[in-house]
């Protein structure tokens, strides 16, 4: 008998409205490129290349902005959203249960929030990308650039494992292209192709990983995988008792580890930051690591949670001791590395290894927790922050490869008499990846620990006070690096050719990014309750056995016989 | 069914082919060989796919996808990577005439 599928409900296409925009707009660009702008000169046809693209952003920017008052007024107002989208509509985005495509995306404030965060960061990655020459073919860039935001904007909608592995095939084979994309220099090429050599091995393993756990568990959904997971552990507990659970997770967990920097499988971050042309590499720093965090967190937090410390050992047989330990090798060894570094690139490179470290001190912590989600909610809120810190200080970067051709530290030299305002922004950045208060980084550091700290009185505690130790002492050994930034701008004399005016391609992104940093650092409530709020529909089971709006005869228990 | 080969020896064939391709990753230096180990790891995952779907009972609330529907979307997302791969060691070979990934650098530290 042929596997039947339970219908599809058209009315979610609506909720990849911006990823499906975004995705045509790609499209768009490419060929207005190649058919329009062929007759134009290299620099007109960066700027009209480079508008086109940011119309198709702020398109899909509108989209999802849209999108999310539609949702949050779901959940005060559902009688208007009725009146206003008439019944069909109007109940489909009332209704309670956000999981759309069979199950295999969720949807809903949470995701509208991180599709509105993906464009805004877009749309400042694109100004900066058409700020400088560093390739001729601005189309094909652009467009990478855009479908690897799709692939991210899925990415963190997954609801299921073969979806993440889709999403995050289209985001990294986008970024591996994009990296070598400045041609005239041979880093550029060889960054591309250590990312690629690096990254697709990753992807390898984790599938592997994932081909174990459809095996084991017979399905790829995080609820269903964790309902089974649970039921599992009472007889065979943790990695421990099962050999093909273990390596599955394991598996997965150094997928992750390569795509988000940690420790032990860093060796492609430094050198595909540092050759990849200034706006990738700030792409790569901020989106795609904001985007497989959320992937490792609903991954671990979600479906694997039943095996995160099954005993109250203190490294007991589950993946947290795992995460622990990589927390701890990572923070340290991207600092102590990053005191060594010259390039400016590259030292932002090792600093955002080092900060992968603290965010997983918050998923050990959201593990742990008691409340799963305030935790999560902190880590969330320090990954915004983290990624306009390092937005802002790439804009920098693409700014000295444009007029000083090179991208060193004792490039700045000079820069806080020359530039005094910018140079300011980035003393401010650079003070926020400290974690000096009030900068915003000093919050999401804050909020992080404190969760760690604030657990009930369980021995797995102990290894969360470690965590924290650890990494109250890498935030001062940081200070060190950063601070050799800020010497350079105030206390050097200016050395090589000046720097030209920044142009607002250049400006923009810098000084929003440190009015973000500085605002909510601030007034960092409103965002942590913003985030908190976004991060209990993603960690908690959500299911499509019960779909409101499908026909009744419609079950899994049907699709399941239709299989066999 | 039951004369079938057992599912066990799948399993250990999928392993095996991956160890294969890791083993290929680590120590090739050529790297159109190291995309070819790769490629192996990936097709020892859809043996995995595949085998499973064949013998293991679907769980209740899996949702509609199947092991070869996987293995399918694998196998496209296998072949766009292969093209990007080869792309991008073209380039490389284009600046250093030679194909062998350890003598790609330029960076370190």
């Amino acid at each position: 008998m042929p596997p039947t599928a339970p219908p599809l409900d058209f009315r979610d296409f609506w909720r990849i409205a911006p990823a499906a925009t975004l995705a045509f707009w790609g499209l768009v660009v490419v060929l207005a490129d190649l058919g329009l702008a062929r007759r134009l000169d290299a620099e007109a046809r960066r700027r009209a290349v480079g508008r086109l693209a940011l119309a198709g952003v702020g398109l899909a920017l509108a989209a999802a902005v849209v999108l999310f008052w539609l949702d949050s007024l779901a959940a005060v107002d559902p009688e208007r959203l009725r009146e206003m989208l008439g019944t069909s509509l109007g109940d489909y985005f009332a209704r309670e249960d956000a999981v759309i495509f069979l199950g295999s995306l969720a949807a809903g404030v949470s995701v509208d929030i991180f599709n509105v965060l993906y464009l805004a960061l877009l749309a400042l990655v694109i100004l900066l990308a058409t700020s400088y020459r560093f390739t001729e073919d601005w189309g094909e860039c652009l467009a990478l650039l855009i479908w690897a935001t799709v692939g991210m904007m899925f990415l963190s909608a997954a609801e299921e494992l073969v979806t993440l592995f889709l999403s995050l095939e289209m985001m990294t084979i986008c970024l591996y292209l994009s990296t070598a994309f400045e041609k005239s220099r041979r880093r550029s090429v060889e960054a591309g192709l250590k990312y690629f050599i690096y990254g697709s091995v990753s992807s390898a393993l984790f599938l592997y990983g994932l081909s174990l756990v459809y095996g084991l568990a017979g399905t790829t959904r995080f609820d269903a995988i964790e309902r089974i997971l649970a039921g599992a552990s009472s007889t065979a507990p943790g990695l421990v008792g099962n050999l093909a659970g273990a390596s599955a997770l394991l598996l997965m967990l150094v997928g992750f580890g390569f795509k988000i920097a940690a420790a032990p499988f860093h060796q492609w971050a430094p050198d595909a930051y540092e050759g990849a042309p200034a706006p990738v590499a700030a792409w790569i720093v901020t989106g795609s690591k904001i985007a497989s965090i959320i992937a490792l967190m609903k991954v671990f937090l979600h479906a694997a949670r039943p095996w995160s410390f099954p005993s109250d050992d203190i490294m007991g047989p589950g993946w947290m001791g795992v995460i622990a330990i990589v927390s701890a090798v990572t923070m340290t060894y991207g600092n102590l590395a990053a005191l060594v570094q010259t390039n400016f690139k590259r030292l932002l490179a090792y600093s955002s290894i080092a900060h992968g470290g603290y965010i997983l001190v918050g998923l050990a912590a959201a593990t742990v927790s008691v409340n799963g989600s305030a935790a999560a909610g902190a880590l969330l809120y320090y990954l915004v922050i983290y990624a306009f810190s390092n937005l802002g200080a790439f804009a920098v970067a693409a700014w000295l490869a444009r007029d000083r051709s090179a991208d060193e530290i004792e490039d700045l030299n000079g820069m806080g008499a020359e530039r005094p305002l910018l140079a300011l922004c980035l003393a401010f950045l650079m003070l926020s990846l400290i974690g000096v208060p009030p900068f915003g980084g000093f919050f999401g550091k804050l909020y992080i620990f404190m969760e760690a700290l604030n657990q009930g009185p369980s021995r797995t505690r102990i290894i969360l006070v470690w965590l924290v130790a650890l990494g109250l002492l890498n935030s001062a050994i940081s200070a060190f690096y950063y601070v050799r930034v800020l010497k350079a701008m105030y206390l050097r004399p200016r050395s090589g050719t000046g720097l030209k005016s920044a142009e607002p391609a250049v400006a923009a992104p810098i000084l929003l990014s440190t009015a973000v940093v500085v605002i909510f650092g601030l007034f960092p409530q409103p965002l942590v309750d913003l985030m908190k709020s976004a991060a209990g529909p993603m960690l908690t089971a959500s299911s499509f056995d019960a779909p409101v709006a499908a026909p009744p005869a419609v079950s899994t228990t049907t699709s399941n016989a239709a299989l066999e | 069914m039951n004369n079938d080969i057992p599912l066990n020896w799948f399993l250990y064939f999928a392993a095996a082919s991956f160890a294969i391709g890791l083993v290929g990753v680590m120590l090739r230096r050529n790297a159109i060989a190291v995309l070819m180990a790769i490629e192996i790891i990936l097709n020892a995952a859809n043996v995995n796919l595949v085998a499973f779907w064949r013998y293991g009972p679907p769980a209740p609330g899996s949702g509609p996808l199947p092991g070869v529907i996987l293995a399918i979307l694998v196998i496209t997302v296998a072949a766009a990577e292969v093209a990007v791969g080869i792309g991008l060691i073209l380039l490389c070979y284009r600046r250093w005439r030679v194909a062998d990934v350890d003598r790609y650098d330029t960076m370190s530290g």
